[in-house]
């Protein structure tokens, strides 16, 4: 492609903007170092590795790291069911109805979320359910299942037919074509939908925030923190997290990238 | 005479009927948990929220549904700056946000070479970051001592005893932060798709690279804008934690008011009523857009 | 092809599949033999895929009966069909070895680990692809894959195969040479293949029988030379290959005497004029025809006479349009036997024998 004088600028733009979205996750990183024992983690006040040290100093911290993981768990795991069920039937089948389906299924993703959080809210006070663990764990599901069907149905969408017409053809019920057949060839995409619906959960404020009562999930409690002041440790696990997670994705990249290279070279 | 009798018509064979109807029922078998789910506990709470503004009454006293209209006037009254300006901040975050996504975009999927899918994810790396802890860090990087503020006062761009913090600018600073990723990768996408060769052969055409941009490449990359501005302007118009962690109650938003009223105050009907009002506004929006893309692209 | 029994391998009763809005197979009734290529042809759309798909139990036939070796198999699953299927886009399962795959159907039946070992080489010995026992589908050529996709429905020992365009992917060369293979493997495991194509030379190559499929029926079905050399019907004719078609008036039905419009006269074989009464058509193929120079005294019974309006010489033999009176232009292939070479406006004599005319219904 022919470069002209200029081509440096979008890239150095690029890098720029880059700079300014890890700009505050930088911040964030250097204040789990601050030397500082109570109050506001606003000021810096010297390095220390203290709280990297003692990450469990704060109970509260981890015991709401783990509501948050177990939530996160539950409910991307149901909405990744019922997602993935609604997005064979949205891909494989010609129904009255599917258009209308379509448009349903995009109202929750573009319903705002004090919008989504309240109107449950008023739901359960209708019903006069208590809030707390179960009610967040279904307003979880509830806008997971949107985009487990969209993410399946992206994976589902060019499958080749066929490919299951071969299995029955070679002995395999029903049952057995989706095990050995369907299953592995979606699986990349459910898996994805899983990871997206708990890395969603797992992050959820506003729609949680309605609906927790008294139960304290991980963005609750650095809610509540937020006013009395964040204890450098919520810093570390932040970092800890995001750190784990960046490696994550970068061997799963890696591995891909090796994949897609081996079998290129034929 | 003889008469010949036509054969009896051939019946549809009984297999052919039971796969028939087996194979009608199983998409809507597929469907039923999940829509089920989402008729519960989405469609169900729509209704709820919808009665719940036509009631009156307190929490004491206990609330009658008497089809009280009253709860909706108030928005468009007494709640009327809140709503201008919830309008106001998403509009203008939008904006800013697809201005400085749309170069981000361009720049990955036309710049990034082999690093395409790299770039992409530090686009995304932050929202590994508690959304929370990314906002609360402006508060730190926008601080009244801090760096930005006192370089904005040198330079004369903010009188000496201004704030950038518990100001307008400060919650559309922090909304455009959160929303960059989420307009960015929708644009990258459409733009990711164009063949490379429509805007050589535009370039062909005697196209200058700006005329090519803004007649092949621009209007390719339209649902990706469209579908960008969607997921920036809805949360944004609903959020209420930029201004509670970066603005201050003069900046609330409607998000402030529903989730005060619900949480705080405790005064349902008008909360819902509220809450009301901006999912409808936001239905307008979403099916103006429907008309505009059709249905196939909106989950795809 | 001794070994044909009574009980057709494949019957097809009465069976017409339709779909939402259109029928696709009407009243078809069929019986291909024990140990036959059989070959359904005909253009895209006319129903061949369908009535393999309904052989093979992907789609169920609207209304009649199917029977495999005599036994009515409507409404049975795939999987409870004695018969495999080579799928026009292979199928291969991306997502495991060629081995895995070969195995599939042997795994799901049970068949114990050392037997389905001791298959699965065999049969990729067969299609010799052995050094690629390990690979994944999507590393082998578009041939390699086509015989995958064959020996995992063979090693299954179907009692009947089909195949669905199965060469359509490849190249020429390649399908030429897949073709013979195919034909090759028929006869060396000895069982029915039923072949869905849409290129008559293919059909033609392979087949024993071949069925011409329109519009959801069976125009004709024959032996190749039989339904080349008398289709029957002019889109039999016309899809079988080229062939210069006339209506004639008959003049004399027991010599077979036939005049064109401008009065000259022509010779068939009468027993092709049965059922033809008044005006017919009859149509020759255009190798049958041989072309002379004016002044050729030696003829066949049928000579018309024209200019060259075109001449292309290919190698094997060289094409000819003639302008002929009372027809219009007529396609004439020769063989290059002798130097003469006719050229553009060069006037001539076409003639033909009257057995190789035939009449279209």
């Amino acid at each position: 492609m022919r470069r002209s004088r200029s081509g440096w600028v979008l890239p150095a733009y690029m890098w720029l903007v880059l700079i300014y979205l890890f700009l505050p996750v930088f911040v964030v990183i250097a204040f789990s170092f601050n030397d500082i024992n109570r109050g506001f983690n606003v000021v810096w006040q010297g390095f220390t590795i203290r709280h990297w040290l003692d990450p469990f100093r704060v109970p509260d911290i981890v015991e709401s790291l783990g509501t948050s993981l177990v939530i996160a768990f539950l409910s991307a795991a149901v909405a990744t069911v019922l997602g993935t069920l609604i997005a064979l039937a949205l891909v494989r089948y010609r129904f009255r109805g599917r258009s209308t389906t379509n448009v349903f299924l995009f109202l929750p993703m573009a319903t705002p979320e004090v919008v989504l959080g309240s109107s449950l809210l008023a739901l359960f006070i209708t019903l006069r359910v208590a809030t707390g663990f179960w009610t967040i764990v279904i307003a979880h599901i509830l806008f997971n299942i949107s985009y487990a069907v969209v993410t399946v149905r992206a994976r589902i969408t060019g499958f080749d037919r066929h490919l299951e017409e071969a299995a029955m053809d070679l002995y395999s019920d029903e049952w057995n074509t989706f095990r050995r057949v369907t299953l592995p060839m979606i699986l990349p995409g459910v898996l994805a939908a899983f990871m997206l619906g708990f890395a969603l959960s797992f992050d959820d404020f506003i729609i949680t925030n309605f609906n927790s009562g008294t139960v304290q999930t991980w963005p609750m409690y650095v809610w509540g923190a937020s006013r009395r002041g964040i204890p450098p440790q919520v810093n570390v696990w932040a970092t800890a997290i995001f750190i784990l997670t960046t490696v994550a994705m970068f061997v799963n990249l890696r591995i891909q990238g090796r994949r897609a290279a081996r079998s290129a070279d034929v | 005479m003889t008469v010949e009798l036509a054969p009896p018509p051939p019946g549809r064979s009984a297999a052919a009927d039971r796969a028939e109807t087996r194979r009608r029922r199983v998409p809507y078998l597929l469907l039923a948990p999940g829509l089920v789910w989402l008729f519960i506990f989405y469609v169900i709470p729509l209704f709820q929220l919808l009665r719940m503004a036509l009631t009156t009454g307190n929490l004491q006293a206990g609330y009658v549904f008497d089809w009280v209209w009253e709860n909706f006037t108030q928005v468009f009254t007494t709640y009327q700056p809140q709503l201008l300006r919830s309008l106001v901040f998403a509009l203008a975050t939008t904006m800013i946000t697809l201005l400085i996504a749309y170069p981000l975009a361009y720049a990955i999927a036309f710049r990034g070479g082999r690093y395409q899918s790299l770039f992409l994810l530090l686009l995304l790396m932050p929202l590994l970051f508690p959304f929370l802890m990314r906002t609360l860090a402006w508060r730190i990087i926008l601080a009244d001592q801090g760096v930005v503020v006192q370089t904005l006062q040198n330079i004369g761009l903010l009188p000496s005893n201004g704030r950038l913090l518990a100001t307008g600018w400060a919650v559309v600073a922090g909304l455009v932060y959160n929303f960059l990723p989420f307009m960015a990768l929708p644009i990258y996408v459409s733009l990711e798709k164009i063949d490379n060769r429509l805007i050589e052969a535009a370039n062909d055409l005697y196209s200058t690279p700006f005329t090519a941009f803004r007649k092949v490449t621009l209007p390719l990359s339209m649902p990706g804008v469209i579908s960008g501005s969607l997921l920036t302007m809805i949360p944004a118009a609903g959020d209420y934690v930029n201004v509670e962690l970066l603005g201050n109650p003069q900046q609330a938003m409607m998000g402030n008011v529903v989730q005060n009223k619900f949480l705080n105050i405790i005064d349902y009907p008008a909360a819902a009523a509220i809450s009301f009002t901006l999912m409808v506004a936001i239905v307008i929006l979403v099916l103006v857009y429907v008309r505009s893309v059709g249905t196939e692209d909106l989950v795809a | 092809m001794d070994t044909r029994t009574d009980i057709p391998a494949v019957e097809l009763d009465g069976v017409t599949k339709e779909f939402a809005d259109f029928t696709a197979v009407y009243e078809l009734n069929l019986a291909i033999g024990e140990n036959t290529f059989f070959a359904l042809l005909g253009p895209s759309g006319c129903g061949k895929t369908t009535t393999l798909r309904m052989i093979g139990g992907f789609e169920d036939p609207t209304t009649g009966v199917i029977r495999l070796h005599g036994e009515d198999v409507t409404g049975q699953k795939p999987y409870q069909r004695p018969v495999n299927t080579v799928f026009q886009s292979y199928a291969l399962f991306p997502h495991l070895t060629i081995f895995e795959n070969v195995a599939f159907g042997l795994r799901r039946r049970g068949v114990e680990d050392a037997e389905v070992k001791r298959r699965v080489n065999e049969m990729l010995e067969l299609v010799q692809l052995t050094p690629f026992i390990k690979r994944k589908p999507k590393q082998l050529s578009g041939g390699q894959q086509q015989r995958v996709a064959l020996a995992r429905a063979l090693v299954n020992h179907p009692r009947v195969l089909l195949l669905d365009e199965p060469l359509g992917a490849l190249d020429l060369k390649l399908r030429k040479e897949m073709q013979i293979e195919l034909k090759r493997i028929q006869q060396e495991v000895g069982i029915t293949f039923i072949h869905v194509t849409h290129d008559q030379e293919e059909a033609m190559t392979m087949a024993d029988v071949i069925a011409v499929m329109h519009q959801g029926r069976i125009e004709r079905m024959g032996e190749p030379t039989e339904i080349y050399e008398d289709p029957r019907t002019a889109f039999v004719a016309g899809f079988l290959g080229a062939s210069n078609m006339m209506s004639v008036t008959v003049v004399d039905r027991g010599s077979g005497a036939v005049a064109l419009n401008g009065g000259t006269r022509l010779h068939i074989d009468p027993s092709k004029l049965d059922g033809g009464d008044g005006t017919v058509r009859v149509g020759v193929r255009p190798e049958k025809l041989r072309i002379y120079p004016i002044d050729e005294v030696s003829l066949p019974p049928n000579v018309l006479q024209g200019t060259v309006t075109d001449a292309s010489f290919i190698g094997v033999s060289t094409h000819y349009l003639v302008e002929a009176d009372h027809i219009g232009e007529i396609a004439v292939v020769a063989q290059n036997l002798d130097d003469h070479h006719h050229r553009p406006g060069d006037p001539v004599k076409v003639g033909w024998l009257p057995q190789h005319c035939f009449v279209v219904a």
